[in-house]
């Protein structure tokens, strides 16, 4: 049995329905992963990330449908035979064994010499910083310096496909930042394809190419960082990823490529619809970057005097170093953030309680589509309300 | 918990090693301090013999009832789903323990005797045509005595290391290439080696300090350390039988102390 060796990390994941009895992880889920691209599986807990993950490992098999790596179909095929390698959560270091023997296990498995695997496993501790320790046990080493092994452990092989559950979860703030570059170097190096399942949204932003954003067994949105950053599909995307406050209202007219949008509280907004013609008294849903919100005081504005423009009382101000995070009671369920610049927001500082009106640009809106339309919205944010 | 040590523990060792230093005469002890009791213990060829049978037995036990032993506890942990199976499986592994060990040494007869159970199936069956006299008053039946006995003790203490094991080891093995066969001699049998340790230190130690399943399944033609001694104690001779039962004691602790040298046994008993 040969394991390719940096072979075709093309993921092919093609209508995959994974049910455990009588709940369902996975439903019905197709996603295409090019080789070389580092992809994150970003979604709560329980949304079918891991399900995936562990299912083009190897740990898991589909109940229908089919994973192909490179082309070819792997379900029912070990890992080895698969050519991936995975990075488990909690690291799953041999205990009993000495760091070299740990990172070198897949080549004993392979009846490689004790010399061979050993200059193998040196040189891949090498490249993770390690060489130092490696005659030590893993309790003997640092929460960083597991995962360090860990990573060398599963690069051993040469897999074309690394999938990585977890991997930055158990490490304090600092070494999660110092890691998730190491990560983004070293499969940059390799050039081999990355999966990383995690929930943290700035991590997936952080590192990947491709975040594919999940909620209850299928995907909300997959696309590249930035698109799902500036552009979210639903709502429900632009919630789970943050940095956006998503406002909604009813459509009283369409004029020019802009719909006129009311809200319960009387605020009216211009929502970009480009060629698309909604009906009057349709719920549209739009979504803006808190850092496009300019505020400023004012008591005796009333919604709807002005379009694009919300009123609303400061309910919490937390500065944030380059910037200021201010949070705004608009009567609507809905939270409301601006993001101001420091240098703005201190050169007359806001309290809590002031009365202030928002504006935006109304170019800087982004209409939120979702072709399952207004009713299941209704259902997405009920998801929301869950989590 | 000292003073408990000191009076069931400490103060009767202390009596039996003061008593084996005494004479005795017509049943009676002799208050004295003399090495005779342990130059006979010495001495004496039946000494040899029954500690070679009684190291033979404890070899050939333990060999059975860790290779039993280990497979029920890998079954039991890797195997069964659910906790409330494990325990419900867990406690039909101790229904043989709800009778007294004389019962069930005594229901063994009717299944190796010589129109026992076995012997008349295969009769019946044709595969024989005289009794098989092995089977039962011999050292096998001996041995099938001990492992009915002891392998339990084996089990609860390989299924506790067992059950620590982090499953996302043996995942992590197969990521890695290791067969079914692979991961168990590689992470499974390592990580459960305090288990066996105090398993084996439970069923070696039983094994030679047993004289009654030696008397009852081998019709008294095998003997043991203790069966001789229990002789010496029926005959009211209570100081050489003191001298090899602390002889006995020496052994089995030095036998102890080796397994805890080869392993550390702490380990999991500190968790």
């Amino acid at each position: 049995m040969n394991a390719p060796t940096n072979g075709n990390g093309r993921i092919e994941v093609m209508n995959v329905t994974k049910k455990f009895r009588d709940t369902t992880a996975v439903a019905n889920l197709s996603l295409n992963i090019d080789h070389g691209s580092y992809c994150c599986l970003l979604g709560p807990s329980g949304c079918g990330k891991t399900t995936i993950l562990r299912m083009i490992a190897g740990h898991e098999s589909p109940s229908s449908g089919d994973v192909r790596i490179g082309g070819q179909s792997v379900v029912g095929l070990d890992p080895v035979q698969r050519g991936t390698a995975m990075m488990f959560q909690s690291y799953a270091l041999f205990p009993h064994r000495s760091v070299i023997e740990n990172v070198g296990f897949a080549l004993k498995m392979r009846g490689a010499s004790k010399d061979e695997r050993n200059g193998k496993a040196r040189e891949l501790l090498q490249k993770v910083h390690m060489e130092k320790f490696a005659n030590r046990l893993p309790a003997e080493l640092s929460g960083g310096q597991q995962q360090r092994v860990a990573l060398a452990r599963a690069l051993i092989t040469n897999p074309r496909v690394l999938l990585l559950d977890e991997p930055l979860s158990a490490l304090d703030e600092y070494l999660r930042l110092r890691m998730r570059g190491e990560l983004r170097r070293v499969q940059k190096e390799l050039g081999i394809t990355f999966i990383h399942v995690t929930h943290t949204q700035l991590e997936a932003i952080a590192v990947a190419d491709v975040v594919v954003v999940m909620t209850q067994g299928r995907i909300e949105q997959a696309a590249t960082a930035r698109d799902i950053y500036t552009a979210p599909r639903s709502a429900y995307v632009a919630r789970f990823i943050g940095g956006q406050n998503v406002l909604t209202g009813v459509v009283e007219g369409v004029a020019g490529g802009l719909a006129t949008v009311r809200n319960a509280e009387g605020a009216r907004a211009q929502f970009p619809v480009d060629k698309a013609n909604p009906a009057k008294g349709a719920s549209l849903f739009a979504a803006i970057r808190r850092d496009r919100i300019h505020l400023t005081r004012n008591s005796t504005y009333r919604n709807g005097d002005e379009l694009n423009a919300a009123v609303g009382i400061v309910h919490a101000i937390e500065n944030q170093g380059t910037y200021v995070k201010v949070t705004l009671d608009l009567t609507t369920e809905e939270e409301f953030v601006a993001y101001m610049p420091d240098g703005e927001y201190f050169r007359d500082p806001i309290d809590i309680g002031d009365r202030v009106v928002a504006r935006w640009d109304a170019q800087n809106l982004h209409l939120l589509e979702d072709a399952s339309g207004g009713q299941q919205f209704a259902a997405a944010d009920k998801d929301v309300a869950l989590m | 918990m000292a003073l408990l040590l000191i009076f069931f523990f400490f103060i009767p060792v202390l009596v039996v090693i003061a008593v084996s230093f005494f004479d005795y005469q017509d049943g009676s002890i002799v208050e004295a301090f003399i090495w005779d009791n342990y130059r006979d213990v010495f001495t004496s060829a039946v000494t040899i013999t029954e500690y070679a049978n009684s190291l033979k037995f404890a070899a050939i036990v333990w060999a059975l009832t860790l290779l039993i032993g280990f497979n029920v506890a890998y079954f039991l942990v890797f195997h069964v789903r659910g906790v409330l199976l494990q325990i419900g499986l867990f406690l039909v592994c101790t229904v043989p323990f709800w009778t007294s060990n004389i019962i069930r040494m005594i229901s063994w007869l009717p299944v190796l005797g010589k129109n026992g159970l076995i012997n008349s199936a295969l009769i019946k069956l044709g595969i024989i045509n005289t009794p098989l006299e092995f089977l039962l008053y011999s050292d096998f039946a001996v041995v099938v005595g001990y492992v009915h006995l002891f392998t339990l003790f084996m089990v609860v203490p390989i299924f506790n290391s067992m059950a620590r094991i982090d499953r996302s080891l043996l995942e992590a093995a197969r990521d890695a290439g290791a067969g079914r066969f692979r991961i168990v001699y590689e992470i499974v049998l390592p990580l459960s080696k305090t288990g066996i340790a105090l398993g084996t230190i439970f069923v070696v130690t039983q094994v030679m300090g047993d004289f009654f399943v030696v008397k009852v399944m081998s019709g008294g033609q095998s003997t043991s350390v203790v069966s001789a001694l229990y002789n010496q104690v029926a005959a009211l001779q209570y100081p050489p039988a003191a001298a090899s039962a602390v002889c006995l004691l020496a052994v089995v602790t030095l036998m102890v102390a080796g397994i805890l040298r080869v392993v550390d046994v702490r380990k999991q008993l500190a968790s």
